[in-house]
């Protein structure tokens, strides 16, 4: 059991999941209260993640913040080290992978909410932050657990994406995912098998999780 | 907020050829209760909430009390918070996650955080909801939320009180012992109240006058009996006509 | 519902907390970059290394190609250590190495076979050619020749021994030259050619059988290792370790031998 891959997952995941949700929260309220013209194409961008194949989203993610270029250039200039091969490069990376994950289970959230409760908070003469964290944020709650879970339990099975970001650099870019690749190649198959089945558990716990949840919401609004 | 002048009630004018027509104009008096009435796509719910701030037409005026609560023109539209309406949803629109209690103490913003719940209890219990402040909404009969969704309503005092069909989502008995409680109600009601409504009976029982609506626009406007007794034209006989046949027991009990 | 709120902030605080404190970056432990090929070999090598200076590194194994491309963009490697000498001097002339490094060893390659292979093993792929004709042979492994050097020198071996043609559409191609193993002796090929270095080692040794190839059915492969820009002080002391009679000891029974040394 690599200790060192399991710590380096974890703080992923959890620092993917502190700096996406609450943008997660603006943006996919924004998708759930206001129909604009491109509406479709921003959800459909948002959804990309989920359908392209994470060696294109590394290839892309490099040519954006590779060495080459501007951004990995200019973070190369004031933090003196590149962004990617870094494990801030695959947090961010993460983050832009996991969109889906955290935006789509938020945005349904706001979107069951019922909009008459809106009209009658204003009417109540709510403020618009008084609304948000009195009536929408606790309704929305169950569903933003969910974009929680599932970003946090994807985060931990990221392979193709932190491979071509990250490399496998130990202590810094070696995920748990990455870790198993790496005793597999070893013939440490004992290693690997080990940590496979802890992410097999961590997994449905999430899936469990965010089903659970789920279905509190349709309680809620049943 | 003093109000130095006596309030002269609300005064309302809309026109709009789309996405839904209006073309209307009306007043209600302080104490005075405006039943508007007309079929479903009439456009009566866009009106009221028009007049609650959650809608923009896109020409028109409310004054409310000598305050410009919208003007085209001038290009004022005072967001629906800053309004002092009171309203009930057809749906009642009460929080699910909120007891009866806090739902009241949600409009009470403006006062201070230890009188609001005791002001809370106290338009409960004018609704006789005692013992019940502690419940959700799930827990509550359709009657008891449709209560507890008037006590939120009052309770910023609002200067205007609009009720969007209120006794829809409940079976007859309920209605008339909700109609009863609220005839009660209007004795202490000194603001214009406008009620919308596809039901005859709530209009004769509980409105001074009525506005009867058809495609956006006032076919007939007066008093409830004027409007009864003598339609002006044979669409408005036989609009009233459609709902007369259900109402006339009731009819004959209110003159007899 | 209010008391939980709070406890998940607080959680929420105490793990932002816990997880800015950067990692072992603040202290000194490079890491070394080195051919898959070293993976038993170095291990060893470093575990040495820490036991008598105190000192840790990092090992990360890969493709040889992989790292110059890697060390090319900026890569966080302090030493690197090529199973591929020009790799070495080219990152060398882009000035990205303190100086021209060191040879550390000449490689062998292995043709091996899982047992229970149809293949019959020797290192003039008699056998192979066997095999092949009596299309025996559905897979067999090598490491990809477009980054691996040891890969390169299969195809080397290969084409000399005029097989290259019948078996080319039959390969497997590891990412490196420890994919490559692991893709040969798991079952899934018949067969494969592999570096010397991990068949020495049990864990492998165990799963099949193996015969060296001669060296002169391909060019040499010389492994060179070095420094790169900004190495710090354990890194510069892993890169003199390693050049130590201690470090050759281990080298050695990996089959790792320099020109003129006894194996």
């Amino acid at each position: 059991m690599d200790w060192e891959a399991l710590w380096l997952s974890l703080r992923l995941g959890g620092l993917t999941v502190l700096l996406l949700i609450p943008l997660a929260i603006a943006f996919g309220r924004f998708l759930a209260l206001r129909s604009f013209f491109g509406r479709a194409v921003a959800e459909a961008v948002v959804a990309l993640p989920l359908v392209l194949p994470p060696t294109v989203l590394g290839f892309y993610l490099l040519v954006a913040f590779g060495s080459d270029s501007w951004i990995g250039r200019t973070y190369d200039r004031f933090i003196g080290q590149p962004l990617v091969f870094s494990f801030e490069g695959l947090l961010l990376a993460s983050i832009i992978v996991n969109v889906p994950f955290a935006v789509q289970p938020i945005q349904r959230a706001f979107e069951s909410i019922p909009a008459d409760l809106r009209d009658a908070a204003a009417t109540c003469g709510m403020s618009w932050w008084r609304m948000l964290h009195r009536i929408e944020l606790p309704l929305a709650w169950p569903g933003i657990l969910t974009g929680m879970v599932l970003t946090f339990a994807h985060t931990l099975g990221e392979f193709g994406v932190v491979l071509m970001v990250g490399g496998n650099i130990p202590g810094e870019t070696r995920t748990v995912a990455i870790a198993i690749y790496d005793r597999v190649q070893a013939f440490d198959d004992q290693a690997a098998g080990r940590m496979a089945a802890l992410l097999l558990l961590v997994s449905l716990v999430a899936i469990a999780l965010s089903y659970a949840l789920s279905q509190r919401i349709g309680r809620r609004h049943g | 907020m003093a109000k130095t002048a006596p309030p002269t009630g609300l005064s309302v004018r809309f026109k709009q050829p789309r996405p839904i027509a209006l073309d209307l104009a009306f007043s209600v008096a302080p104490g005075e209760i405006l039943a508007l009435v007309g079929p479903s796509g009439s456009g009566k719910s866009t009106t009221l909430r028009a007049i609650a701030g959650l809608y923009a037409p896109a020409n028109g005026s409310i004054l409310c009390n000598g305050t410009v609560w919208f003007d085209s023109r001038l290009r004022v539209d005072l967001p629906a918070r800053a309004r002092r309406v009171g309203m009930v949803f057809q749906s009642y629109a009460l929080f699910p996650h909120l007891t009866a209690l806090e739902n009241v103490m949600e409009a009470l913003g403006d006062l201070p955080a230890g009188e609001r719940c005791d002001r809370a209890r106290a338009l409960l219990s004018g609704m006789h909801l005692d013992g019940l402040e502690e419940r959700k909404p799930a827990a509550l009969s359709g009657g008891q939320q449709q209560r507890v969704a008037v006590a939120r309503a009052l309770a910023r005092r609002p200067s205007v009180l609009l009720l969007d069909e209120p006794f829809s989502a409940v079976d007859r008995v309920t209605r008339r012992r909700l109609r009863r409680e609220l005839i009660e109600l209007r004795r202490e009601l000194s603001m214009p109240v406008i009620l919308v409504t596809h039901d005859l009976d709530d209009v004769i029982r509980l409105a001074d006058r009525m506005c009867l609506l058809s495609g956006g626009k006032i076919l007939q406007t007066g008093s409830v009996e004027e409007v009864m007794a003598r339609p002006a034209n044979a669409t408005v006989a036989e609009l009233l006509d459609l709902v007369y046949e259900e109402a006339r027991p009731a009819a004959n009990a209110r003159r007899g | 519902m209010k008391l939980s709120r709070l406890s998940l902030a607080a959680i929420g605080a105490g793990l932002f907390i816990g997880m800015s404190i950067a990692p072992a970056r603040a202290q000194d432990v490079p890491v070394v970059a080195a051919a898959a090929d070293l993976h038993f070999a170095l291990s060893e090598v470093a575990k040495a290394f820490s036991t008598e200076t105190q000192r840790e590194v990092r090992l990360a194994f890969g493709s040889s190609g992989n790292f110059y491309r890697q060390i090319e963009q900026g890569g966080p490697y302090q030493m690197f250590l090529s199973a591929d000498e020009q790799l070495v001097f080219d990152l060398a002339a882009k000035a990205l190495t303190i100086d021209d490094g060191a040879l550390y060893a000449v490689g062998r390659l292995v043709i091996v076979a899982p047992h229970g292979s149809p293949l019959k093993i020797d290192g003039r792929m008699a056998g192979l050619k066997q095999a092949l004709a009596g299309g025996e042979i559905k897979k067999f492994a090598i490491a990809n020749p477009e980054h691996a050097p040891y890969g390169r020198r299969a195809e080397e071996a290969l084409r000399h021994a005029g097989l290259w043609g019948k078996i080319e559409n039959r390969l497997v191609l590891g990412e490196n030259a420890s994919q490559a193993a692991q893709f040969a002796l798991s079952g899934g090929a018949q067969g494969g050619i592999i570096p010397y270095s991990l068949v020495l080692a049990p864990s492998v040794a165990k799963r099949g059988t193996f015969a060296l190839i001669p060296e002169e059915w391909h060019a040499p492969l010389r492994q060179r290792m070095t420094l790169l820009k900004g190495a710090g002080e354990t890194a510069r002391a892993f890169y003199a370790y390693m050049q130590s009679v201690r470090a050759r000891a281990i080298m050695r029974r990996y089959g790792f031998v320099l020109p003129g040394e006894m194996s």
